[in-house]
C-alpha cells in the first residue's frame, strides 16, 4: 500500500503576540507540526505497521519550519519525505497548495490513501483535504476521529456537527483526521538519529506543472473584539461571594441575564 | 429534515431553490448535486456555513468551480469584479483581509449577519438522485433542551470539569439561565459526555452571554464562541488564553465558584 501524509508546519497561535499597531509577531512565534496532522501520520504509520505500507511525507514550502516538519516526520518512522519548493507558502491560495498536494501524488504516484490532518493549527480553514479528493477524483472520508484501515477500504467514525457518521470507503481515498484519532507516537532517540541521515527530497513546482497563486495584498491585524477583561479573584470563601455577587450584578447591569 | 421541507422553510428568502434526497452526508454525492445546480447558470458566488460539513462540501465545490476560496468569513465587500473579504485566521486572534477574485467560494461564520427577511416568489426544484461513494451510517445526536446555537444563554464546560456527574451543575446553571449547555470538544469526542460541543469542528454559537466553566480558551474552541455578546470565563488558571478575551473573568476553583453563583442566582428568582 502506498501512503501520502501532507503536513503543513503551522504557528503555535497560544503563543502568537502583536506589536503596539496590531501586526502579528510572526517570527518570534513557534512553528510545529500541528496536532491533527501529527495525528494523519500516525495513522498511516500504523498501516504500515499493520499491513504494510509506503509512507510519503509531503509539505508545501521550503522554510526552515517545512524542512524541519517533514524531518520530524522521517523521525516518526515515514520512508520517504519530500519538500514542495515553493515561496512566501504561508502567502499562497488553498487552491494552490490543494494542486500542489493532488500533482505530486499523480506525480510520484499511483497512492491508496492520502492522510492529513482535519485543519491546520493557524488557519484552521479544514477545506484543503476536500480539495485534494475533488482535484484526484478521490473518495474522501473528512474529520476522521477514529480509523481502521483494511486491505481494500477503510471504515472510519467522523463526529460532526449533526451527529455521527460511519463511513466505509474504496480506495483510493483522502481521510482527514482530527487530533482525537489518536496519539501520535515520539520518536525514539536511534529513530531521531536514523532520520538524521535520511534526505529531504526537494521538488519544484515546474516539475510538477504547477501555478502558484498568491493572495493579493493581504493585511493580517489583530482581530479586536472590545472585550472588557474585568478579571476578579475567588481564593477563599469570602473573595468567592464578592466576586460572584459582582460577576452577576455585571451581568444584569448588561443587560444578558 | 427531508429536502422538500427544508426548502420549503426557507421560501420566499430565495428565487430559486434546490433541494435533494440523497441521506445521509456523503460528500462526494452531495458535491455532485451541487456540480449539477451550479452547472445549469453561472453563479458568482457559493456561500457555504462555517460547519463541518459547511468547510467540506466548500473545499470540494471550489476545487471544481472557482479558484479563489475563503473560510471562517464574517464581512463581504463586493467589488466590480472581485470580493474584498474579511477573515479570522490564526485562531481567531487576528483577521485578514483579502481580495478574491469571482468566482468566488464563502465559509460564512455564523452569527456575522443577521437573519435575512425577503418575500420572494420562490420556485423550488429537485436535483436528480446522485451515485453514493461511500457506505455511511448516521447516527444522529440527541440534543436534550435548547439547542446550543438558537439559545441567548450557554454555559460551557471545559477541561476543568473532573467528572460526567459534575457537568450536573453546568446544566443546572444553564437552567437556571434558561440557556443551553455544551462542551469543549474533547468531553464530547473523547469522554462522550455530550452530544454537541462549541468549536471549530462543532457548533459555532452567537448567544448574548456565553459562560466558559474550566474552559482554557484553545483556539478551536474560542472560534466557535467569538461572535458571543459577553463571554465570561471562570478557571482556576489564571493564565489560561480565555481571560484574554473575556468580558469577566473569576479566577477560581469552578466547584467553588458554580455552586456559589447557582445558590445566588435561586435566592434571587
Amino acid at each position: 500500500m502506498r501512503i501520502i501524509v501532507a503536513l503543513k508546519p503551522t504557528y503555535d497561535v497560544s503563543q502568537l503576540k502583536f506589536d503596539s499597531e496590531g501586526v502579528p509577531l510572526l517570527d518570534t512565534c513557534p512553528v510545529t507540526l500541528g496536532e491533527a496532522d501529527k495525528c494523519a501520520l500516525e495513522e498511516a504509520l500504523k498501516v504500515k505497521g499493520s499491513l504494510g505500507a509506503t509512507v510519503v511525507a509531503v509539505t508545501v514550502g521550503q522554510s526552515e519550519a517545512h524542512i524541519k516538519g517533514i524531518k520530524d516526520a522521517l523521525a516518526m518512522g515515514a520512508d520517504e519525505g519530500y519538500i514542495i519548493k515553493i515561496n512566501n507558502a504561508w502567502n499562497i491560495s488553498s487552491i494552490t497548495v490543494a494542486n500542489a498536494i493532488a500533482r505530486f501524488a499523480v506525480v510520484t504516484g499511483p497512492y491508496d490513501i492520502v492522510f492529513t490532518g482535519s485543519g491546520a493549527g493557524d488557519t484552521h480553514s479544514s477545506i484543503i483535504g476536500p480539495m485534494v479528493s475533488a482535484l484526484l477524483g478521490y473518495r474522501l472520508v473528512a474529520n476522521a476521529d477514529k480509523v481502521e484501515v483494511k486491505e481494500q477500504k477503510a471504515t472510519a467514525k467522523c463526529t460532526m456537527e449533526d451527529g455521527t457518521y460511519n463511513y466505509e470507503v474504496e480506495f483510493p481515498a483522502v481521510i482527514t483526521v482530527t487530533s482525537e484519532a489518536n496519539e501520535p507516537r515520539i520518536p525514539t532517540l536511534k529513530a531521531i538519529l536514523r532520520s538524521k541521515n535520511m534526505q529531504v527530497k526537494e521538488i519544484g513546482p515546474e516539475q510538477l506543472g504547477l501555478s502558484v497563486e498568491e493572495y493579493k495584498d493581504i493585511k493580517v491585524i489583530k482581530h479586536m473584539v472590545e472585550r472588557k477583561r474585568v478579571i476578579m479573584e475567588a481564593s477563599d470563601q469570602k473573595s468567592t461571594e464578592e466576586s460572584v455577587v459582582k460577576l452577576l450584578t455585571f451581568l444584569k447591569d448588561e443587560g444578558v441575564i | 429534515m427531508p429536502g422538500r421541507e427544508l426548502a420549503e422553510k426557507v421560501s420566499g428568502l430565495y428565487g430559486e431553490i434546490y433541494y435533494s434526497d440523497l441521506g445521509p452526508f456523503d460528500p462526494l454525492a452531495y458535491v455532485s448535486a451541487l456540480y449539477e445546480v451550479a452547472s445549469s447558470f453561472s453563479a458568482d458566488i457559493a456561500v457555504f456555513p462555517c460547519t463541518g460539513k459547511g468547510r467540506v462540501l466548500a473545499g470540494l465545490f471550489s476545487a471544481k468551480n472557482s479558484r479563489s476560496t475563503a473560510t471562517d468569513v464574517y464581512r463581504v465587500e463586493s467589488k466590480k469584479n472581485s470580493l474584498v473579504v474579511r477573515r479570522l485566521v490564526y485562531g481567531g486572534k487576528a483577521e485578514a483581509s483579502l481580495e478574491l477574485n469571482l468566482p468566488a467560494t464563502l465559509c460564512l461564520l455564523q452569527g456575522s449577519y443577521a437573519e435575512a427577511e425577503a418575500n420572494l416568489a420562490s420556485r423550488i426544484n429537485k436535483v436528480s438522485k446522485q451515485n453514493q461513494s461511500c457506505r455511511v451510517e448516521f447516527i444522529p445526536k440527541k440534543v436534550e433542551g435548547i439547542e446550543p446555537d438558537k439559545a441567548e444563554v450557554v454555559v460551557v464546560g471545559g477541561r476543568g470539569i473532573r467528572t460526567k456527574e459534575d457537568l450536573k451543575m453546568i446544566i443546572e446553571l444553564a437552567g437556571i439561565l434558561k440557556g443551553a449547555w455544551s462542551v469543549t470538544r474533547p468531553l464530547a469526542v473523547d469522554e462522550g459526555w455530550s452530544e454537541t460541543w462549541i468549536g471549530i469542528t462543532g457548533l459555532t454559537v452567537s448567544p448574548k452571554l456565553y459562560i466558559g466553566i474550566g474552559v482554557s480558551g484553545q483556539p478551536h474552541h474560542m472560534m466557535g464562541a467569538r461572535s458571543s455578546k459577553i463571554v465570561v470565563a471562570i478557571n482556576s488558571d489564571r493564565n489560561a488564553p480565555i481571560f484574554e478575551e473575556c468580558d469577566y473573568g473569576i479566577v477560581g476553583d469552578l466547584y467553588v465558584v458554580v455552586p456559589e453563583m447557582i445558590k445566588r442566582l435561586k435566592n434571587v428568582k
